[in-house]
């Protein structure tokens, strides 16, 4: 009458067998500016896929955060790209948080992953503002030769964290409060203007404005809502 | 143009009708519980302001049979008619759809819904259904597709606005593409409660202490996490939306002192937190509403709420708080993806209860994978919490792989789904093969409403008076009462329907599959 439990595939949603609920190290807080840092954890044996996120707290706390993991598949360690939000909860204790510390862990999961067919042949264009350029690291960090450009919106020109990462012609940054050798305004400004290719595929990321502010921008040049995909951060 | 957001009352032969519950999912139930259908009420609004005729017509609201909602529609003769559908009634409104279209070959047909928004194609195939919503976002997507209709008698074939598949003049679809995920929810607008008749879903919620109590628009569309992988608020094309703190604040206050609301819900998968949640308590509290006898509640989840917001949501007369408490074992919550970690349910519920919360907590069983261990662990928790005052309320249900949410979409792949039949997904039974009898998990089910019965936790909820608190009396003396029959109902679900071999419901007189 019953039948056996029928195993996971484990690999299909990058689970591990890890149970990701103990603490884990603090390797590196990198302080990048005043409002955001980075946060790099021991990895273990846990597997992901670039583009996911994990839920990561303070140890003893009672909450915590999704963040999107900022580094590679095959990197040996996690890292996040983390805003530090003033009177957080999450973010000003862990970015108080020195090597040795713990934290508590959860995931990985989330959608935001480029689909793997063809990804070796596709084209994308990854569309960020401030830290929501992290999956879009981890994207570039896990897939050597991916065909992208990224177009990243940030206030000052400091925030463009870990730009050497990317090669030089394929990043824009959009400096919305300083002038210099980059565009000088918000990333709606830039794509207005710009022809667009329709066979690309436009992964965008950050402030719900934004993002629904290039949606429109993105059909109204004739870009397929099917070749969209989108994640809020908060 | 008269545009009907219709609800047809579905009853199955037990005389209990279809109703949502527990994760927005249908169940049928005898005791009435009228949910307002938030994101279809603004729908209407919106279209009532672009200067359409709008005809509310829930007809499980409006307390009618099928016949009388049936013909009243037909009296109407709305140019569109707009239908919410989910799996376990999937077959009762593609049904439905032929039954309207006979009586008004005119009239365009739309269908939302979680279900056919992820298989368009098949509710196009499988009824006369005109269009079908891709897109979560019904109010925005409608603002857009009825003036086009309006003004374009072409629209099958001319319509661009992204998110629907039309059945063109040639009987092909036509798919305009993905929808746009993330909306601005300040352009929607605050429902219209004199049109929606918002009193016929304030009294019949078993979730209100005090009445009339009423949905908020949701804040949240549709979930902030949006990674657990049973719920509909869960998918590749989804992401979420939020909604100024502002302009909720200013829908609360209206409905406080315009409609005299006394008890306020919001429906959001998660409502606001961190930053938002401190803004409309502070918000409440500054505008004087937290003192005008009305409580507030929400769906939240474990590690979201820190201590400090949690003691500002009390001080502003928040008082139910609804938290998902899936399953305890590490294994099942990995698998859900549930992203709490099971040390802190004590703790997140302790600081809760400090501050004179009501925690709710909802329980599923009945997971493919769910061990005798990991249920125990399930039951012996949720004992444990409800007798120590650490949750107020409970509600269990059979988690059911729906609306083909990567949970649905896991037991297709991995072959343990027991039916093919749409109609066997109304959560009244268990229907994927487990590693237990299926009496384990409606035992263990029993078990924890049985909770409502037991001395101990009687005792504790009388120990609550001691705080002379006016919630805690109220809780024990009006809720109490009102908490048993409702108890009564989930075990009589429970009892008459839970083989696969028993009687399946008949949802009539139009449920039979449609050819």
């Amino acid at each position: 009458m019953f039948s056996k439990l029928n195993p996971l595939k484990k690999t299909d949603k990058g689970s591990s067998t890890h149970t990701g609920f103990d603490p884990y190290e603090v390797l590196e807080v990198r302080h990048l500016t005043a409002d955001s840092f980075s946060l790099r954890i021991e990895r273990r044996d846990l597997v992901f896929k670039a583009g996911q996120c994990f839920n990561v707290g303070p140890m003893g706390a009672i909450v915590n955060r999704e963040y999107s993991i900022y580094s590679g598949e095959s990197e040996p360690y996690l890292e996040f790209l983390i805003k530090l939000v003033k009177d957080g909860a999450v973010s000003s204790k862990l970015h108080s948080l020195k090597k040795g510390d713990l934290v508590e862990v959860a995931g990985p999961y989330g959608l935001f992953t480029l689909n793997q067919k063809n990804i070796s042949q596709n084209k994308y264009v990854f569309i960020a503002t401030g830290t929501g350029i992290a999956p879009f690291h981890s994207y570039v960090k896990s897939n050597p030769g991916l065909n992208y450009q990224i177009i990243h919106g940030v206030r000052e020109a400091r925030d463009q964290h870990d730009k050497a990462t990317y090669e030089p012609a394929r990043y824009t940054a959009c400096v919305s409060r300083e002038k210099g050798e980059w565009f000088n305004g918000r990333v709606t400004e830039y794509l207005k203007d710009r022809a667009l290719d329709k066979d690309a595929y436009y992964y965008i990321c950050g402030n719900r404005k934004m993002i629904s502010e290039v949606f429109d921008l993105l059909t109204s040049k004739q870009i397929s809502g099917d070749r969209i995909i989108t994640e809020v951060f908060f | 143009m008269k545009i009907a957001i219709s609800y047809p009352p579905i009853i199955n032969e037990f005389g209990q009708k279809a109703m949502v519950s527990q994760n927005r999912n249908v169940q049928y139930f005898k005791t009435p519980t009228y949910l307002l259908p938030v994101i279809h009420a603004q729908a209407a609004t919106w279209l009532k302001q672009l200067g359409f005729e709008v005809l509310w017509d829930d007809g499980n609201a409006q307390l009618k049979t099928y016949d009388k909602w049936f013909s009243d529609l037909v009296k109407a003769k709305p140019d569109v008619v707009v239908l919410e559908s989910t799996t376990p009634v999937m077959k009762f409104y593609w049904n439905t759809v032929g039954e309207i279209k006979k009586a008004l070959p005119n009239t365009i047909v739309v269908m939302t819904g979680y279900h056919s928004m992820r298989k368009p194609l098949e509710t196009l195939e499988k009824s006369a259904t005109d269009v079908v919503l891709r897109s979560n976002h019904i109010d925005f997507s409608l603002s857009k597709l009825i003036p086009f209709i309006a003004k374009d008698k072409n629209w099958r074939d001319t319509c661009t606005v992204d998110g629907f598949v039309i059945r063109t003049n040639t009987g092909s679809f036509r798919d305009t593409g993905n929808f746009k995920q993330v909306e601005p929810l300040e352009n929607s607008p605050i429902i219209d409660r004199d049109l929606v008749e918002w009193k016929r879903y304030a009294f019949e919620n078993g979730n209100y202490l005090q009445t009339p109590g009423t949905y908020a628009t949701s804040v949240i569309r549709d979930c902030m996490f949006g990674k657990c992988t049973f719920c509909r608020y869960n998918g590749p094309d989804l992401t979420f939306s939020m909604m100024p703190v502002e302009k909720s604040l200013d829908e609360y206050q209206m409905l406080i002192e315009k409609y005299g609301v006394k008890e306020i819900f919001d429906d959001s998968g998660v409502w606001y937190r961190g930053a938002e949640a401190r803004q409309f308590a502070k918000g409440i509290i500054e505008r004087g509403l937290h003192k005008k006898g009305c409580y507030f509640g929400f769906n939240t989840r474990f590690e979201y709420l820190d201590e400090d917001t949690i003691k500002l949501l009390a001080e502003a007369n928040f008082r139910f708080v609804l938290i998902g408490l899936e399953a305890v074992d590490e294994e099942t919550l990995r698998r859900l993806n549930k992203g709490y970690l099971p040390h802190h349910i004590e703790k997140t519920l302790a600081t809760m209860v400090k501050y004179g919360l009501h925690p709710h907590l909802t329980i599923m069983v009945g997971y493919y994978w769910q061990t005798q261990e990991q249920l125990d662990l399930t039951v012996k928790t949720v004992k444990h919490l409800m007798f120590s005052g650490l949750a107020r309320t409970l509600q269990v249900t059979i988690c059911t792989p729906l609306d083909y949410t990567p949970y649905h979409m896991e037991c297709i792949d991995n072959g343990v789904l027991l039916t093919q039949d749409y109609n066997d997904h109304d959560m009244s039974r268990i229907i994927v093969k487990t590693p237990l009898a299926h009496d384990q998990y409606y035992k263990a089910i029993r078990e924890m409403y049985s909770v409502a019965f037991d001395p101990r936790f009687i005792l504790r909820q009388m120990r609550y008076l001691l705080t002379f608190t006016k919630r805690d009396w109220q809780f024990l003396f009006t809720y109490g009462i009102r908490a048993v029959r409702r108890v009564r109902n989930h075990l009589f679900n429970l009892t008459e329907r839970q083989s696969l071999d028993a009687p399946k419901p008949q949802a009539s007189p139009a449920a039979q599959t449609p050819r």
